[in-house]
C-alpha cells in the first residue's frame, strides 16, 4: 500500500531538477498564454512543442500521456458533446441529430477550450511527474507559503492513505471475526461500510488530540520564524527564468490584443 | 481439534521485500506455541497466514489437512480466531458487549448462546464491570483486552494472539497467563507472537525462533534458549533466570523462577 | 527541574480525580522513572509534568506543578515546549504530517525552534547515529513499523533538547534489544545534563539505569526512592507492579535459607549473581 498520496516517478533529469516554483511558474505561464490566443493551432502547439518534450525529457513520457488522457477524456467528450451540438450562435451546419446541430463553429470552440484545458492539466501532470511531493512543500515554504497552510496540504497528502489503511485493517478484523464480506450486493456492502464510519471517526478525533499535542511538542506554531533542513536548490538564472515565463505570457496577450495572431 | 501444517511457506510484500523465505511447521492440536524473534523477523506475517489475513505467495497452509487457499478469511475464522496487535484496528461496535458479542454472532451462535460466551469472555478478561462502556473510552491497555475478549468469546479450537502483553501492567499479564492455561487445559492451540521472553518461558510448552523469515530453532523453552548462537542471530534474549543460571555458571536450563529454585535447592549435583 | 506540590486533578469529563495530592520532584540531570498499575494515574501525570494538562485538556485542579522557575499554569504552551519534551504512548498519532522522510520529520521540531541549519544537520545526524535509525534516514514515516516510530519519536524529541524529557511508554511496541537500545540512550544523554522522566513497565532496564523510581497508584505517589530499593518492596504487589523474576527467585530462596540474610533482595542480573555465589561460597547471614 502506498503511504503517499502522489503521482511523483523519481528520476534525475533536468526537468526533476529543477526548483519545484519554477515548475510552477511554467504551469501559470502556459496557462496564462493557453487561455490568451483564440487560435485552435496555438495551445495544440503549447502542447506539442514545450510539454511534450518536457515528459519525454523527463523520462516519465508513457506515464503523462495516460494521467492526461485519463484526466481529459471524460472532459472531452463532455465539452464536444455541449458546445459541439449546442453552439447557440448561427454558423455552418456539418450534420442535423434530430433537434440538433452540428455547426462548424461550436466544433471549434469546444476544440480550443479543450485544448487550453489540455495544456492546463499536462502542465500540471508534468509538474506531479517529477517532483517529490515533500520537495514541492518544502521549496512553497521556502517561497513564503505559510507553514500552516503547508502543514495542511502534507498532513492531508499522508493521512488518507493511513486511514484507508485503518479502514482495511478493521474490514480484515471483522472478516476475522466471521463476517463474510463476499456475501450480498452492492446494498449489503455499504450497510456493512457504515457501522465502519464510527470508529474510524472516533480514531481519527483521538488521533487528531494526541496529534496536536504532538505538535505543539515539537513547536509547531510559535512566533519564531521556522528554519528549514531541506533547501530545495534554487538559482539567479531560475529565478530570472520564472519571471521570463510570465512575461512572455503576458507579452503573448498583448501581440494577441494587437492582432499579431489573426 | 485442529491441526496446522505449513508447507514451504513463501510470502512477498507487493513492494518486492520478502518477509516469509520457506517455513515448514506443524502443529498439533491442543500445543502451546510462541513465535519469537526480533521485529521484522516475520512472526506476525506467519501468524496472518493462519487465518487466510495473508495468503501465501508460494507453499501451502493446511487446517486439518485442508488447503486453507479455498477459504474465505470468514470461514476460517470458525477455526482460528486471531487477537491483533493494535485494539484501534479492530473494534467497531459502540459497546464492550456488543464488539464481544459480533463474533459469535457471525459464527451463527444464536442470541442466547452468543450471549453466554461472552459473558464468559468478559468475566476472564476481567472485563465485566465495563461490557456497557464505549470501547473508545477505555484505556489503550483496557482495550486491548476487548479485543481478546472478542476472539475468546468465538470459542474456535484454534486462538492466535499478537504481542498479547504489550503495554499490559502485572495484573493483566497474570490474567493472560491464566487465560492461556485455561485454553489449553481446554484442548484448544494457542499461537502466540511475543517479546516477552519470561511470559514465553513461564506459560508455552514450545518455542518457535524466527529470524529473517526462516525459523532457526523450534523446542522447549529449556531446549531453545540454551542455543545461544541461535538466540543471538534471531537478537532474542533469553528470559531473565536462564541468564542468572549462565551468570553462575549452571548448565541444566533454567526458564522459570520455580525450576532455578529446583535447582537450587538439588545443590551443586542438581544444576549440571 | 521539574515539581509537583500537592497536586490534584480531575479531567473536564470525569466525576472523581485522577491525581491526589502528587508531591513529586524530577532533579536536574538525573534519570527518573514512574511505575505504576494501568489506570493508576501514570499518562495523566506524565502530561502534567509536560503542561499538557492543565494547557490542552482543561480541567480542574489544585496544588501546582513548575518547570525550573515557570509555572506551569501561567505559562503558556510555547514557552513550556522549548523546555519540556512529551514522548506520548501511541507512535502512528506523533508523525506530524508535515514531512515526507525519516530526518525531515526528526528535523521538524528544530525547523520550529529556528535552529541554524548546520547545526541542525549535525543534530539530526548525530540523534539518527545515537538511536541507530540512519538506515531508515530517506524512507517515508508512515512506512515504519510501530516500533521503528517509536524510536523516530523519541528522536524527533531528543533532538530539540529539552531541559527535561518525559515519555509515556516510548517502548511498548519495540523488541526486548530495541527496547534496551532506547532506554540506554536515554541514560546516556544525562551525562549531556538532560532530565529524564520515563514511564515504563520493563522493571529490568529501570532497575538498571534510572537513578531514582517513583510508584503511582490510585493516583497517589505511594513511594519514591532508588529503584534497588522500591523494586524490592514487599508492597510491590499491593501496588500492582509485579516484580523482576530475579527479585521473586531471591525472595524465594531466602525463604529456603538460600540467599544471604544480611543481602538484600536484588532487582538486577548482577545483584542476583552475586547474592547466590555468595550463597553457594557459604555466605548465609
Amino acid at each position: 500500500m502506498s503511504t503517499t498520496l502522489q503521482f511523483y516517478r523519481a528520476g534525475d533529469s533536468w526537468v526533476h531538477r529543477l526548483n519545484p516554483v519554477t515548475k510552477l511558474a511554467f504551469v501559470a505561464a502556459v496557462t496564462i498564454a493557453a487561455f490568451g490566443v483564440e487560435r485552435l493551432w496555438w495551445p495544440a502547439a503549447l502542447f506539442l512543442l514545450l510539454e511534450v518534450p518536457g515528459a519525454v525529457i523527463a523520462g516519465v513520457a508513457g506515464r503523462f500521456v495516460r494521467m492526461v488522457l485519463g484526466f481529459f477524456a471524460p472532459f472531452l467528450v463532455i465539452l464536444f458533446l455541449l458546445q459541439g451540438l449546442t453552439y447557440p450562435e448561427p454558423g455552418t451546419v456539418l450534420l442535423h441529430l434530430g433537434p440538433l446541430e452540428v455547426k462548424t463553429e461550436g466544433l471549434v470552440f469546444a476544440g480550443t477550450t479543450a485544448l487550453r484545458l489540455l495544456v492546463m492539466v499536462a502542465a500540471f501532470v508534468l509538474l506531479l511527474l517529477t517532483t517529490h511531493p515533500g520537495t514541492l512543500m518544502s521549496a512553497m515554504q521556502q517561497a513564503g507559503l505559510p507553514p500552516k497552510i503547508a502543514y495542511v496540504v502534507s498532513a492531508t497528502l499522508q493521512i488518507i492513505p493511513s486511514f484507508q489503511a485503518r479502514a482495511n485493517a478493521i474490514m480484515q478484523a471483522q472478516q476475522a471475526r466471521g463476517l463474510e464480506v463476499r456475501a450480498g450486493g452492492a446494498a449489503a456492502r455499504v450497510r456493512r461500510l457504515l457501522p465502519l464510519m464510527g470508529p474510524l471517526l472516533l480514531g481519527a478525533l483521538t488521533d487528531v488530540e494526541n496529534r496536536s499535542i504532538a505538535m505543539e511538542s515539537r513547536a509547531f506554531g510559535r512566533p519564531v520564524r521556522p528554519t528549514a533542513y531541506t533547501v530545495v536548490p534554487d538559482s539567479a538564472a531560475q529565478r530570472a527564468a520564472r519571471w521570463a515565463m510570465l512575461a512572455l505570457a503576458v507579452l503573448v496577450i498583448v501581440l494577441n490584443t494587437l492582432g499579431v495572431f489573426s | 481439534m485442529t491441526a496446522i501444517a505449513i508447507e514451504d511457506l513463501v510470502f512477498r510484500y507487493p513492494s518486492g521485500v520478502t518477509a516469509l523465505d520457506g517455513v515448514d511447521l506443524r502443529i498439533d492440536p491442543g500445543e502451546t506455541v510462541a513465535v519469537i524473534g526480533q521485529n521484522g523477523a516475520g512472526k506476525t506475517t506467519l501468524a496472518r497466514h493462519l487465518n487466510g489475513i495473508h495468503r501465501p505467495t508460494s507453499g501451502t497452509v493446511r487446517l486439518d489437512g485442508r488447503d486453507t487457499a479455498e477459504r474465505s478469511i470468514a470461514s476460517l475464522s470458525a477455526s482460528v480466531g486471531y487477537v491483533f496487535q493494535n485494539p484501534a484496528e479492530q473494534l467497531f461496535a459502540s459497546t464492550v458487549r456488543a464488539d464481544v458479542e459480533f463474533g459469535p454472532r457471525n459464527l451463527g451462535r444464536g442470541e442466547e448462546e452468543a450471549r453466554r460466551l461472552a459473558d464468559r469472555a468478559l468475566e476472564a478478561t476481567g472485563l465485566t464491570p465495563f461490557a456497557d462502556h464505549h470501547p473508545y473510552h477505555l484505556s489503550p491497555a483496557d482495550r486491548k483486552r476487548v479485543a481478546l475478549a472478542a476472539v475468546l468469546a468465538m470459542d474456535t479450537p484454534v486462538v492466535v494472539l499478537d504481542e498479547p502483553t504489550t503495554g499490559q501492567d502485572h495484573a493483566a499479564v497474570t490474567r493472560i497467563a491464566r487465560i492461556v492455561a485455561a485454553l489449553r487445559d481446554e484442548g484448544r492451540t494457542v499461537v502466540a507472537v511475543s517479546h516477552d521472553m519470561d511470559f514465553v518461558a513461564e506459560n508455552f510448552a514450545r518455542v518457535v525462533v524466527m529470524a529473517q523469515g526462516r525459523v532457526i530453532a523450534d523446542g522447549t523453552p529449556g531446549e531453545v534458549f540454551t542455543r545461544s548462537a541461535d538466540l543471538e542471530r534471531a537478537r532474542v534474549e533469553p528470559p531473565q533466570m536462564l541468564r542468572l543460571a549462565a551468570e553462575l555458571g549452571w548448565a541444566r536450563p533454567v526458564t522459570t523462577v520455580p525450576e532455578f529454585l529446583d535447582a537450587l535447592r538439588a545443590g551443586p549435583s542438581g544444576r549440571g | 527541574m521539574i515539581r509537583f506540590r500537592d497536586f490534584t486533578y480531575a479531567y473536564p469529563t470525569g466525576e472523581a480525580p485522577v491525581l491526589h495530592g502528587v508531591d513529586l520532584e524530577v532533579r536536574p540531570g538525573r534519570f527518573h522513572g514512574l511505575v505504576g498499575a494501568s489506570g493508576s494515574g501514570k499518562s495523566t501525570l506524565a502530561m502534567a509534568a509536560a503542561g499538557f494538562i492543565p494547557h490542552a485538556q482543561g480541567g480542574e485542579s489544585t496544588g501546582e506543578v513548575t518547570v525550573g522557575d515557570l509555572v506551569v499554569a501561567d505559562t503558556p504552551l510555547p514557552d513550556l515546549v522549548t523546555r519540556v519534551g512529551l514522548v506520548q504512548q501511541d507512535p502512528f498519532d506523533q508523525i506530524s504530517g508535515a514531512r515526507f522522510t525519516v530526518r525531515e520529520e526528526i528535523a521538524f521540531g528544530c525547523e520550529n525552534l529556528g535552529v541554524e541549519r548546520g547545526e541542525m544537520v549535525r543534530r539530526v545526524d548525530e540523534v539518527m547515529e545515537r538511536l541507530r535509525i540512519a538506515p531508515l534516514a530517506d524512507r517515508s514515516p508512515y512506512e515504519l513499523s510501530g516500533g521503528q516510530q517509536q524510536v523516530v519519536a523519541v528522536a524527533s524529541m531528543l533532538v530539540m533538547r529539552p531541559e527535561v524529557l518525559v515519555l509515556d511508554e516510548p517502548t511498548s511496541q519495540l523488541d526486548p534489544a530495541g527496547s534496551r537500545m532506547v532506554v540506554e540512550a536515554l541514560a546516556a544523554v544525562r551525562a549531556t545534563g538532560m532530565t529524564v522522566l520515563l514511564v515504563e513497565h520493563g522493571l529490568e532496564l529501570l532497575a538498571e539505569h534510572a537513578d531514582e523510581l517513583h510508584v503511582i497508584a490510585d493516583g497517589r505517589i505511594v513511594a519514591e526512592g532508588p529503584p534497588a530499593d522500591i523494586l524490592t518492596d514487599p508492597r510491590l504487589d499491593a501496588w500492582g507492579i509485579g516484580r523482576t523474576r530475579f527479585t521473586a527467585a531471591a525472595a524465594e530462596a531466602r525463604r529456603d535459607g538460600l540467599w544471604p540474610r544480611s543481602r538484600p533482595l536484588p532487582a538486577t542480573l548482577d545483584g542476583a549473581a552475586a547474592g547466590f555465589r555468595a550463597a553457594a561460597n557459604g555466605e548465609l547471614e
